[in-house]
Formats: structure tokens, C-alpha cells, sequence
């Protein structure tokens, strides 16, 4: 135990005293930031509200008290709709807002049962979201504990949850983080140890009483906690990003809308992720000759890793709990999941195990390999 | 006279691909590198293993040190097998060859602790030791500076050190003066006899010849895998210097001087 400590510390003095190393860690997040803001900016620029515009509500028995506000407010339809194609119109964007008050709504303030106002919009749509915003402000000037908005049980925010913004977040981020984390781990997986075993320094290491799982371990661990702090850099890159990246395609509020736990679990995932490619890119380090040799295995497998990434949108937006165990791709599902706030506890902690498990079955078999005088000695 | 190295019989064999049967000149698709060897080293002796490039002499080292693993045959070091006792065998030598190499990228400084530490050395005897190896090769005036920015005997004077951090009782060096000037080198071959006289068994492998007259005690002559001689050095050279007697072997064994 005392040696993995020794090969931790002696790896995180490589790597953290090494100025271009220290690069590595830094700069993806500030990537992020930068091309998810300039993103947000190019899709915030073609889907900006015009500020001039009016938007459209259906209101079925509309208070005497109100109607002058809200004719300011709204364009007003007046042909009679039915419930049915009112909705449909939200869901395609060709209706902002539609308001049920009850019958006699200023009459029956604060009688039992309590008046609910039903308003259904479109999240996904910045004018029907505006909307929205708007009746809600105007209602909140009545009594409130008079009456209550929204309260059955029914669906009111009409968007699509395969449409939106959550799409692209849910496609983006995988993709781009598995990329950003698969080229942290290959920065630092090949130098460690295809490097080590091209200068003849492993050898040194391996004429040590040490046992050979403690030198894998300590590797395996140092490496991770680099290629982590990557991660973690890439992660608050993102954070950082998402009210640029989100801008005129659904409102702050809802992009800050990820809770505490929501990037608790993301970090989560994002931990196991690391731990599996390191874990993967050791072992095929390790059957390198040299650095170049390890660079050109691995490139392959940064391949299958973006792709894993990318296979998320394939899926759609609920796929079966199965699809989670396939490490890294359940990864990406489950941070989709997340984004896309139809987040599935089950299959993110599958998803976190399976990467945990092949972490540890790499971690075993580079053990074997150290041991290995074909794969260590050969030249 | 007490035994700390016990070889009996060891083997080992390699594959050889098309491309190094061709230039062996073989057709055979196996080389035995090292051929039933058996020889005993004792406690406070230098042991010279002295044979051409190609006899096996590293691969045995390798074996000795637990790098890799005799096809047949074994071998004990103070008792602990190097096959079955492998981790116990590490703890009992020091290896020192160009094949291992530090990481240029930390000081001597820190690489001593750092081998210090994964021999589990306690820290006050480590500081104490490395105070004195230091002064005595002379690191310490470079001991903050990265092992990439020194000389190769500095390298190698290091790599010494460092080898023998945890002061074993059987050291291995594998031509321990190549490519030292002869002030270094003589640096090296007084530390040698320094340490057998306190005791320690050093199995040193060379082919230089005035290495062996200088230092060893008894010598094996290693010729393509297996062991010709072995002797005392005095009982070697009663009639012929050791060269000669090198030379005369090889010809008997080979049948005539092949480069």
C-alpha cells in the first residue's frame, strides 16, 4: 500500500511539475467554453425574438379584469377553437399561449374547490416560453392564494421531448466530452507507460520488490485523477457555456434548471468514463513498444470512442435499460438523460458500474501484462 | 564458506522469427540462450561471469534479477527461489545494467528517495545512506539537477547508487564500465572491492579481460549459452593470463575464432 502511494506521488510529480502537461488540463474546458458559446451564439442569432412581436394566446372565458391587460399584452384569436387543435397549434409553434380559466373565475376567488387557471405553452419555443412568462406575471398580480395555475395533472408544457434544445445537448455533449476525455487519457496513458517501458524505466520499477498490481494501480489511478481533472475542466466548461449555448432557444431559467444533483451525477459519470479509457489505454500501452506504437493503437479506439459518444442520438431519447450496461455508450445515454431532464437513476448507475467493471477487469489484466516478460522484455 | 547464489541448471530458450534465423545462419526456429548452467556464488566474492557478446551472459542476469523466467532450472538466492520467491529474491538484490534506466525527467535526488522508498527503506537510514553514496561518487553537487541535463558517467554513477538503495547482499553488474572514462571507472571498480570487503557477493559480467584480473575472485567462462569454466582466478591463470585462456577455450568449443 505504502508503494502505490510512492507511484502515485512520483506520477503526479511527472506530470503536474510538466508545464506542456499542465496544458492538457486546462485548455479542453477553455475549448469548450469557447466553441459551445460560439455555438449558442450562431444558433441564438438565427432564433432571437423580434422584439416587436406580439405573441398569440387562445383565452377561453377570460375575466373582465384581465382582458384589457391582455389584449395589450397578446394578439388575441377569436375564432372558436376546440381544446384538441389549440394544442396541436402550441406543439407546432403556430400558437403561443392557450388560457382555461374556470367559468365565473372573479366570482369564485378563494371558494372551495380553489379556481385553477390551466395554461399550456411550448417550452421549446422562445415566444410561446415568452408568453408563458408574461400571462404568469400578469395572473400573479391577482390574489394568488385565491387560486392555481396549472394545477391538474396533465401535461402544459407542449414541446416535443424529442425536439429542442435537450436534442442538441444530449448529442453535443457526449460526443464532445468522450472526445475531450479520450484525448486527456491519450495524452498522458502512452507517455506513462508504452514510455516508461520504451526508456528502460519500467524495467527499473519492475527490479523492485513492489508487486506488479501496485505499480498498475498506481498508475491506473494517477492517470485518472490527470485525465480527471481534464474532465472536471471540460465539465465546468460546459457548465460554464450552457446559458451562451442555450440563449434564444429556451430561456435561462431553464438552462440553469440542472440541478445540484444533476451535475453531481454527470461528474459521476464522467469519473467512470475516465477510469475505463484510462484503464483500456494503459493496457494498450502497455502492449506498445514505444510511445508512437501506443499513439497508433489507440487511435482506433478514440474512434469507437467518439462514435460510442455519438450513438446516443441514434437511440432516441428513451432506449431500453439494456443499452446502458454497453459501457461508455450507456454513458452517453445517461448523460443525455439527464439533459434532457427525463433522467433514468437505473440506468445511470448501470451505466456507472459497467465502466467501473471494465475498469477493474483492465486493471487486472494489466497486473498480468507487467508480469509478462513477452510483453515487458520484448524488443 | 557460506552460499548466497545457487544456479543449478539453467535454461533458457528463444524464439527466433524468420527474419533473425536468417541472419543466425539457421534454419532452427529455437535458440537456447543459456544452456544448463550451474555455478555458486559465496558470501564476501566477486564472481565473474566473462564471456563474448551473444553467450547468454545478460539473459542469465536477467534470470538472476527475476525479469524473466528459466525455461527449466533454478536458482535460489540466499535460499529464495527466483521463481517461486520472486518478490522475496528482489528484496535480496541489487541489478545494475544499461538496460534499466532512470527517468531523466527527475532529479537524483528525488529518484534516490523515490527507489529508496519502493524498497521500503526507513527514511532516516535512507537519508544517511544517500548522504554518504552521494559525497562518495560525487552526486551531490548535482543532486537538484534533472538526470537528462548530466554526464553519462554521472548517469551511470547514479544508476549505481541507485541500485543498491535498499544495500543488498548479492549485487548483479552487467558491465558496470562501459562507456566510462577511466577516472569513473576506477571510481566503480574501487566501490566494487569496497563492497566485498564488507561482505557482499557481486556477480559481475564483462569480456573485458584486465576487469576480471583486477576484481574477481573465481570466474565462470561463458561460451555460447553454456559454462566452460570455472574456477578461482588463480587456478585459472597458473600457466596462460586469462585472456589466453579465454581464447584457447573459445577455440576448442567453436572450433575456430568466429566474429
Amino acid at each position: 500500500m505504502k508503494s502505490l502511494l510512492t507511484i502515485v506521488k512520483k506520477e503526479f510529480k511527472r506530470f503536474f511539475t510538466d508545464k506542456r502537461m499542465l496544458i492538457t488540463i486546462f485548455l479542453p474546458g477553455i475549448l469548450i467554453y469557447v466553441i459551445y458559446s460560439l455555438m449558442g451564439g450562431i444558433v441564438g442569432n438565427m432564433t432571437e425574438t423580434n422584439k416587436d412581436y406580439k405573441p398569440t394566446a387562445y383565452v377561453i372565458n377570460m375575466p373582465d379584469s384581465l382582458s384589457s391587460v391582455m389584449e395589450e399584452a397578446f394578439s388575441l384569436q377569436t375564432d372558436n377553437i376546440s381544446e384538441e387543435d389549440a394544442k396541436q397549434l402550441i406543439t407546432d409553434s403556430k400558437l403561443d399561449i392557450y388560457i382555461v380559466f374556470p367559468k365565473d373565475f372573479t366570482t369564485s376567488l378563494g371558494s372551495t374547490p380553489t379556481p385553477d387557471v390551466k395554461m399550456y405553452y411550448n417550452s421549446a419555443s422562445t415566444n410561446s416560453f415568452t408568453a408563458y412568462n408574461l400571462a404568469m406575471a400578469f395572473l400573479n398580480r391577482i390574489n394568488t392564494s385565491a387560486f392555481t395555475i396549472n394545477n391538474a395533472l396533465e401535461k402544459f408544457d407542449l414541446a416535443k421531448s424529442s425536439d429542442v434544445s435537450s436534442q442538441i445537448l444530449s448529442i453535443m455533449v457526449p460526443t464532445l466530452m468522450f472526445a475531450l476525455l479520450a484525448s486527456a487519457c491519450m495524452s498522458v496513458a502512452p507517455e506513462s507507460i508504452a514510455g516508461e517501458k520504451e526508456r528502460g524505466t519500467m524495467a527499473t520499477m519492475l527490479i523492485t520488490p513492489v508487486k506488479r498490481s501496485e505499480i498498475a494501480l498506481g498508475k491506473i489511478i494517477s492517470l485518472s485523477c490527470f485525465a480527471l481533472l481534464s474532465g472536471i475542466s471540460s465539465f465546468l466548461g460546459i457548465i460554464f457555456a450552457l446559458p451562451n449555448l442555450m440563449q434564444g432557444m429556451i430561456s435561462v431559467d431553464t438552462a440553469i434548471m440542472y440541478n445540484v444533483g444533476d451535475y453531481f451525477l454527470i461528474l459521476a459519470i464522467v469519473i467512470s468514463v475516465v477510469l475505463a479509457l484510462i484503464s483500456a489505454f494503459s493496457v494498450i500501452s502497455a502492449l506498445a513498444k514505444s510511445v508512437k506504437e501506443s499513439a497508433a493503437f489507440i487511435s482506433p479506439l478514440m474512434i469507437v470512442v467518439i462514435l460510442l459518444g455519438m450513438g446516443t442520438m441514434l437511440l432516441g431519447s428513451t432506449p431500453a435499460v439494456g443499452y446502458y450496461l454497453i459501457p461508455l455508450l450507456g454513458s452517453g445515454l445517461a448523460m443525455a438523460s439527464i439533459m434532457s431532464f427525463s433522467s433514468s437513476l437505473l440506468g445511470i448507475w448501470l451505466s456507472i458500474i459497467s465502466n467501473l467493471v471494465i475498469a477493474a477487469g483492465f486493471v487486472v489484466l494489466l497486473t498480468f501484462m507487467f508480469k509478462s516478460e513477452r510483453i515487458m522484455f520484448k524488443k | 564458506m557460506q552460499e548466497i547464489l545457487v544456479v543449478d541448471n539453467l535454461t533458457k530458450t528463444f524464439k527466433l522469427s524468420r527474419k533473425q534465423q536468417h541472419i543466425e545462419k539457421t534454419d532452427k526456429p529455437l535458440k537456447v540462450a543459456v544452456d544448463k548452467l550451474s555455478f555458486t556464488a559465496y558470501k564476501g566474492e566477486i564472481f565473474g561471469l566473462l564471456g563474448p557478446n551473444g553467450a547468454g551472459k545478460t539473459t542469465t542476469l536477467r534470470m538472476l534479477a527475476t525479469l524473466i523466467k528459466p525455461d527449466s532450472g533454478n536458482a535460489t538466492v540466499s535460499g529464495k527461489n527466483i521463481v517461486t520467491e520472486d518478490g522475496e529474491v528482489r528484496k535480496k538484490i541489487g541489478f545494475l545494467t544499461s538496460e534499466l534506466k532512470l527517468e531523466d525527467f527527475f532529479t537524483p535526488n528525488y529518484i534516490y528517495d523515490f527507489f529508496s522508498d519502493l524498497y521500503g527503506v526507513d527514511p532516516a537510514i535512507r537519508d544517511a545512506r544517500k548522504k554518504e553514496l552521494f559525497e562518495k561518487f560525487g552526486i551531490d553537487k548535482f543532486a537538484e539537477v534533472k538526470i537528462a541535463n548530466l554526464s553519462t558517467g554521472m548517469k551511470q554513477k547514479i544508476s549505481l547508487v541507485i541500485s543498491i538503495v535498499h544495500d543488498p547482499e548479492l549485487l548483479i553488474f552487467d558491465e558496470p564500465t562501459n562507456g566510462l572514462d577511466v577516472l569513473t571507472a576506477k571510481v566503480v571498480t574501487d566501490f566494487l572491492q569496497e563492497l566485498r570487503n564488507q561482505g557482499k557477493t557481486i556477480i559481475l559480467s564483462t569480456h573485458i579481460f584486465s576487469l576480471v584480473e583486477k576484481l574477481c575472485d573465481r570466474v565462470g567462462i561463458i561460451i555460447d549459452g553454456r559454462l566452460v569454466a570455472l574456477d578461482t582466478l588463480k587456478n585459472l591463470t597458473v600457466e596462460k593470463n586469462i585472456e589466453q585462456v579465454f581464447f584457447d577455450l573459445y577455440a576448442s568449443v567453436m572450433g575456430e575464432y568466429r566474429v
